[in-house]
């Protein structure tokens, strides 16, 4: 009797051959998953006729000639660095806001709180597209319609909202003794959020900066609409898009552009994705 | 001079009191305690002090400074937390120095300093650390360290031992009285709920319940006369045994199994409990003591031994005798009440100059 239930229990494969077969599956959904950016690289690689000959992904007469011509003739070096240079300065200006107005979100009662906070979660519901044109206009009165610190500062409004949430959500669960402990060291409001709490939120810190790299580094729509007049200021999505002429797809140069494109924020992740990951985690689990 | 003195201190949150009225003069160099239940606004009035509570109304001076609109900074005073409070992502060393730094204090001063307070505690070798890499009682020690920096004329201790396991507790309390005698001429407030630590580190004991002062005094006066039943059942372990007396005219009065008892002075005619603790009972034979009893349970604790007796009326009353003696549970005893007897009113006050006839 004990032998037959035992028997009953036993799994019909061993735990190893499950993890093998659970392996292979993942596995199978990584390659359909990963195909088309393996397609893309592997496209940057052909002249424009070795693409369309279904050769398989493997080049049979690799070239670098696209990435040659890309990076020259069509400027995607200068587009590299604009932008680097937007996205680099949007980082620093949304994680510094976002954390202030989080902090003060999180930590503080004041009157008009809970209003603050429903406008703000408002706005998370009003698509891009319909705020273009005023915030184009705006700049434009700023006198920034035309450089890239306007991108730069139209840009850091994108995912602005959800960062200041995502630290004022951190900031709510900190003990109220951090803040009391500075305030008998004689550490005002300012320094205790400089030197105490911002240090403290180093995981959503890290989640906002690789968050907001992607969506700068990424964003199509807003850069365009404010580099259409000015394409010495386009930024790399931009300028991967003007591959496309009315009769001729530069298929080459359009993978060869986008690879280079995707290289930063790839090695970006590799290095941050434990603490990304950290942060979000955090942030669910508060 | 004064270390620290509350007059008429009043605290609301909205409309509800919770501290209502209290006056306590703190001498420079004493060690106060605050002790009470939870919710009796001892840690209210001690962040009241601290300046991290708004005082409703009445004035708190520190020395002779009214502080009540001072920056909790500026009061010279310096707080331990209960939860250490310690900056998670700096070393020791900059825990500790952190406040100085950051009031432009030269660095050479605040180091001078940090590893003055360190040598005090004796955390040299741990500077270094980050708060996550030191056990509870090493944190308690950084956090003491913190306050030693800045010093302060007024330490204010926030249930400090309650984060540590049992032994600890024992042997840091034992630092905090030394520190006390250390650092000469510094006041101390500490509050707990423990009364243990109330009355082996305070100089002077600050009781309280439901926001109002129930009696203020050295220890061994709160132990020996407590004003109130409160008291009297909150200082001392074990508790006082406390029976309420049988009605009676004038003096006359029984133990609630009959058993004879007259009292005089206040307690005559007025309905009355009598208080008396574990040690001033005698065990003797059945019929030679006040009234009888049987022996419940026995904890023996080495030097003495605790003996729970249950008396006629059902009340289980607690004696203190010699270790070794070795009482069998189930055994009928006689309890002699030779010693210090207490008595209180129908209110709960003490009431003075009573005898007892009663042996």
């Amino acid at each position: 009797m004990a032998h037959e239930s035992q028997a009953l229990r036993q799994p019909l494969t061993s735990p190893r051959l499950r993890r093998w077969i659970v392996s292979v599956v993942l596995a199978a959904i990584c390659c359909v998953w990963i195909y088309p950016l393996l397609w893309m690289v592997s496209a940057s690689f052909k002249s424009n006729a070795m693409i369309f000959a279904n050769e398989g992904l493997i080049p049979s007469q690799p070239t670098v000639e696209n990435y040659v011509k890309a990076w020259d003739q069509a400027n995607i070096g200068a587009y590299f660095f604009n932008t680097l240079f937007v996205t680099v300065g949007s980082v620093i200006i949304v994680t510094i806001a976002s954390a202030m107005m989080g902090y003060v979100l999180g930590r503080r009662r004041f009157p008009g709180r809970a209003l603050i906070f429903g406008l703000i979660i408002f706005t998370l519901f009003v698509p891009q597209g319909y705020t273009i044109i005023p915030v184009f206009d705006l700049l434009t009165r700023l006198g920034i319609g035309q450089s890239l610190w306007g991108v730069m500062l139209a840009t850091s409004g994108g995912s602005f909202v959800i960062f200041v949430l995502l630290f004022a959500g951190y900031f709510s669960q900190m003990p109220n003794e951090l803040e009391e402990a500075a305030k008998m060291d004689g550490v005002g409001f300012v320094k205790t959020f400089w030197y105490v709490m911002l240090p403290l939120s180093k995981p959503i810190v890290v989640t906002v900066v690789v968050m907001q790299t992607l969506y700068a580094w990424n964003d199509f729509l807003l850069p365009l609409v404010i580099t259409l007049a000015n394409p010495a200021i386009r930024t790399l999505s931009v300028g991967v898009y003007a591959f496309r002429g009315e009769n001729f797809v530069d298929w080459g140069g359009m993978t060869a552009a986008s690879t280079i494109t995707i290289v930063p924020v790839v090695i970006l992740f590799l290095f941050l994705q434990r603490y990304f990951i950290d942060g979000l985690a955090g942030a669910v689990k508060g | 001079m004064t270390g620290v003195s509350l007059k008429n201190v009043k605290k609301t949150y909205g409309a509800t009191p919770v501290i209502h009225g209290v006056d306590i003069e703190i001498d420079k160099g004493e060690f106060v305690v605050f002790v009470g239940p939870s919710g009796c606004g001892k840690s209210t009035l001690l962040r009241m002090i601290a300046g991290l509570e708004e005082i409703s109304s009445g004035d708190v001076f520190i020395g002779d400074r009214r502080v009540n609109d001072v920056d909790p900074s500026n009061r010279g005073v310096a707080m331990v937390f209960q939860t250490y409070a310690l900056y998670p992502h700096m070393t020791v060393d900059q825990n500790m120095g952190f406040g100085l730094r950051m009031n432009g204090m030269p660095k050479a001063e605040v180091a001078q300093r940090v590893m003055q307070a360190a040598k005090i505690l004796q955390i040299e070798e741990l500077l270094d650390r980050k708060p996550r890499q030191l056990s509870g009682g090493q944190r308690q020690r950084v956090a003491i360290g913190r306050a030693i920096v800045r010093n302060p004329q007024v330490f204010l201790f926030d249930e400090p031992l309650s984060n540590l396991d049992a032994e600890l507790r024992v042997a840091t309390r034992l630092e905090i009285a030394k520190l006390h005698q250390q650092l000469a001429g510094s006041t101390m407030i500490y509050v707990t709920h423990d009364q243990v630590e109330a009355m082996t580190l305070a100089n002077k004991i600050v009781v309280l319940r439901k926001g109002r002062v129930e009696q203020i005094g050295p220890p061994m006066e709160l132990y020996d006369n407590p004003a109130n039943m409160f008291v009297a059942g909150f200082i001392g372990s074990p508790r006082m045994n406390l029976i309420t007396t049988g009605k009676g005219d004038g003096a006359g009065r029984a133990f609630p199994d009959g058993s004879a008892l007259t009292l005089g002075g206040e307690a005559a005619g007025r309905a009355a409990t009598l208080g008396v603790r574990a040690d001033q009972i005698t065990l003797v034979a059945p019929g030679a003591g006040a009234f009888d009893g049987r022996v419940s349970v026995v904890e023996r604790l080495g030097d003495s031994e605790f003996v729970y007796v249950e008396t006629g009326w059902g009340q289980e009353l607690v004696v203190r005798v010699e270790g070794g003696t070795n009482t069998p549970v189930g055994h009928a005893v006689g309890l002699s009440l030779t010693g210090r007897t207490h008595f209180f009113d129908a209110e709960g006050q003490a009431l003075s100059g009573v005898a007892v006839s009663a042996v």
